[in-house]
């Protein structure tokens, strides 16, 4: 049974036109102009238990508006949502008890409360029985090293320490599912990978299903098997993110270190875009020749002292899907 | 029951440390009350009762009015408001609690630390300066602490109704403003309702506005007693009862129209 099923799930918003100038303003006061924005247009999905699906798009592509229909937040427009057996907005108090939640741009804690009492404030909050809170509260405390600011303020700890200390907050109560939007957000290179290491950790090791929205694509290429792709409130892609990179990507590189340089050295089926010295870097695609092939075909006439094949980067797949709308609606 | 008793715990320490807000609200209450006081002098003249209520009780009047300002909020409540505009409102609602309750004990907490440094010091101040009238015998004692209590969950529901108007506009403060300029003069909290003619009471008490202050104030000064009391005490119960169920299904219907903004 899947954990999230979502049926021609729309969300409208009525934006109100201003005129401008002095007269518009006057205008606007007796009459107000309304357009439509369709935030979420008809979007259909459904996620097993267990799964870590990412769920990316430009901003303003209707990510979070999606989020805050999951995690009851918003009323939909129109289609239908159950989450955990419930609808989400509908059954708001006892929906929201078996998810987790954490919002990169703000927090869950108590501004001016050092973390532990923020912490043990929740424990009361979601009724979590003394001795898993404990058990739940070391875990955490190691995996995520809260120890250094667990009696400081929420208000007085760094971003890493405060997302370190959300994710923790969102999880003491073994949430069945957990909505992460943007979570490394504006974090270091270091901080980010910890944070990574952690979500994959309790996907796997607590079969927690992970909702995770963002703008780091690295994040998707690293944790999730599953990708979502939003853009102008549609669905534009579902499924498997090697099989995206398969279909999508653009031209893979071969770059070759020859035992000699030599003049103009082309090959058929590639492109030769860059020489330096003997150092030739060839663009090759699927679709005409493998990468062994290739290989094959240049050491029949060069001698190669060392090659390397590269992967187009996930970034630049989904820029183009996005800049060149590779993808009609699903 | 635990979880209110801990918002209210954390509300109660967090408003303690507000040390430059309660002493420069002690000082203003204080100064204004002076003044008020001195204007009953002036007025009552030679006349030793005016409705019931005599010179020593105006003043008395006067002093618990300001004593009260801190501990019903008089003047203005945005708090509310604040976090659905900041979008803070998300967290709250994402938790499995009752918004009600999570707002109705952090006001608690706030409401009984005005009571004792702003409430108690208030009329301790004033003890010093004029004659005050205190209330008689265990039954009033106990009446007026009822009152109280009651006066403060009428001010409370109705400030949070009135707070939940941020779900529908963009800028609810102007809102606001205006029913507290409304509550100051129909609680009695600017003149005894009793001072007014008869059809200006009947209005205001059709309105949730004196239950907060006047009858609070009426019974301590002993100008309610009896039947008469029970049944202003019973009219408090009513309102609150009332107050939370509008503001039950005011919120919902809010909650359903909201747009949380950012991130």
């Amino acid at each position: 049974m899947a954990i999230i099923s979502v049926r021609e799930l729309s969300k409208h918003f009525k934006v109100s036109k201003h005129n401008r100038g002095t007269m518009g303003a006057v205008r606007n006061l007796f009459s107000r102009q309304h357009t439509t924005v369709r935030a979420v247009d008809e979007i259909s999905f459904e996620i097993q238990p267990g799964e870590l699906v990412g769920y990316i798009g430009p901003n303003g592509a209707g990510k979070s508006t999606t989020i805050k229909m999951l995690t009851g937040l918003l009323v939909p427009t129109s289609g239908e949502l159950s989450v955990n057996g419930l609808v989400p907005w509908k059954e708001r108090q006892n929906y929201v008890a078996r998810v987790g939640a954490v919002f990169g741009q703000r927090t869950t804690l108590w501004w001016d409360l050092p973390v532990i009492e923020s912490l043990s404030l929740l424990q009361h909050i979601y009724k979590i029985p003394p001795g898993r809170f404990e058990a739940n509260l070391k875990e955490f405390r190691e995996t995520l090293e809260l120890d250094p600011f667990l009696n400081t303020p929420v208000r007085a700890i760094s971003l890493g320490q405060r997302m370190r200390a959300d994710l923790c907050a969102a999880l003491l109560h073994d949430p069945d599912l957990l909505f992460l939007d943007e979570p490394t957000i504006g974090l270091d290179v270091v901080a980010k990978e910890r944070i990574r290491g952690f979500i994959q950790k309790v996907n796997r090791q607590r079969g927690t299903t992970v909702i995770l929205t963002t703008h780091d694509l690295s994040d998707v290429g690293k944790l999730c098997q599953r990708v979502m792709i939003i853009d102008h409130g549609k669905l534009l892609y579902d499924g498997n993110l090697s099989a995206l990179k398969d279909r999508f990507s653009g031209k893979r590189e071969l770059v070759v270190e020859f035992a000699e340089e030599y003049a103009n050295p082309q090959i058929a089926s590639a492109e030769l875009t860059h020489q330096d010295g003997s150092r030739v870097t060839y663009h090759f695609s699927r679709d005409t020749i493998t990468a062994s092939e290739l290989i094959g075909g240049i050491s029949a006439q060069y001698r190669i002292r060392d090659l390397e094949v590269r992967e187009p980067e996930i970034e630049e797949t989904i820029r183009r899907i996005y800049e060149e709308r590779l993808l009609e609606r699903i | 029951m635990r979880l209110f008793w801990e918002l209210t715990k954390i509300s109660f320490q967090r408003h303690l440390t507000y040390r430059a807000a309660t002493v420069a609200g002690l000082v203003t209450n204080f100064f204004f009350g002076i003044l008020r006081a001195a204007i009953f002098v002036a007025l009552y003249d030679l006349q030793t009762e005016v409705e019931g209520i005599t010179l020593q009780g105006a003043i008395t009047y006067a002093a618990l009015g300001q004593a009260l300002i801190g501990y019903l909020c008089m003047f203005s409540w945005f708090e509310l408001m604040n976090t659905v505009y900041t979008g803070d409102i998300a967290s709250d609602l994402l938790k499995p609690m009752n918004y009600f309750s999570f707002w109705m004990a952090q006001d608690l907490g706030r409401a009984a630390v005005n009571f004792l440094l702003r409430g108690i010091i208030v009329m301790i101040g004033y003890a010093f300066i004029f004659d005050l009238v205190w209330p008689r015998g265990a039954a009033q004692i106990i009446a007026v602490a009822v009152s109280l209590v009651l006066g403060w969950l009428v001010s409370f529901s109705w400030r949070f109704l009135i707070n939940l108007t941020s779900f529908w506009t963009p800028n609810a403060r102007g809102i606001l403003r205006f029913f507290f300029v409304l509550s100051w003069f129909f609680s009695g909290f600017l003149m005894p309702l009793r001072f007014f003619p008869e059809w200006v009471l009947r209005i205001s008490y059709l309105m949730p506005f004196p239950h907060m202050f006047n009858t609070v104030i009426e019974i301590y000064l002993g100008v309610l007693v009896g039947p008469e009391m029970i049944l202003a005490l019973l009219n408090q119960v009513l309102w609150i009862l009332s107050l939370i169920l509008a503001g039950q299904i005011v919120l919902r219907l809010g909650v359903r129209r909201l747009v949380i903004l950012g991130g």
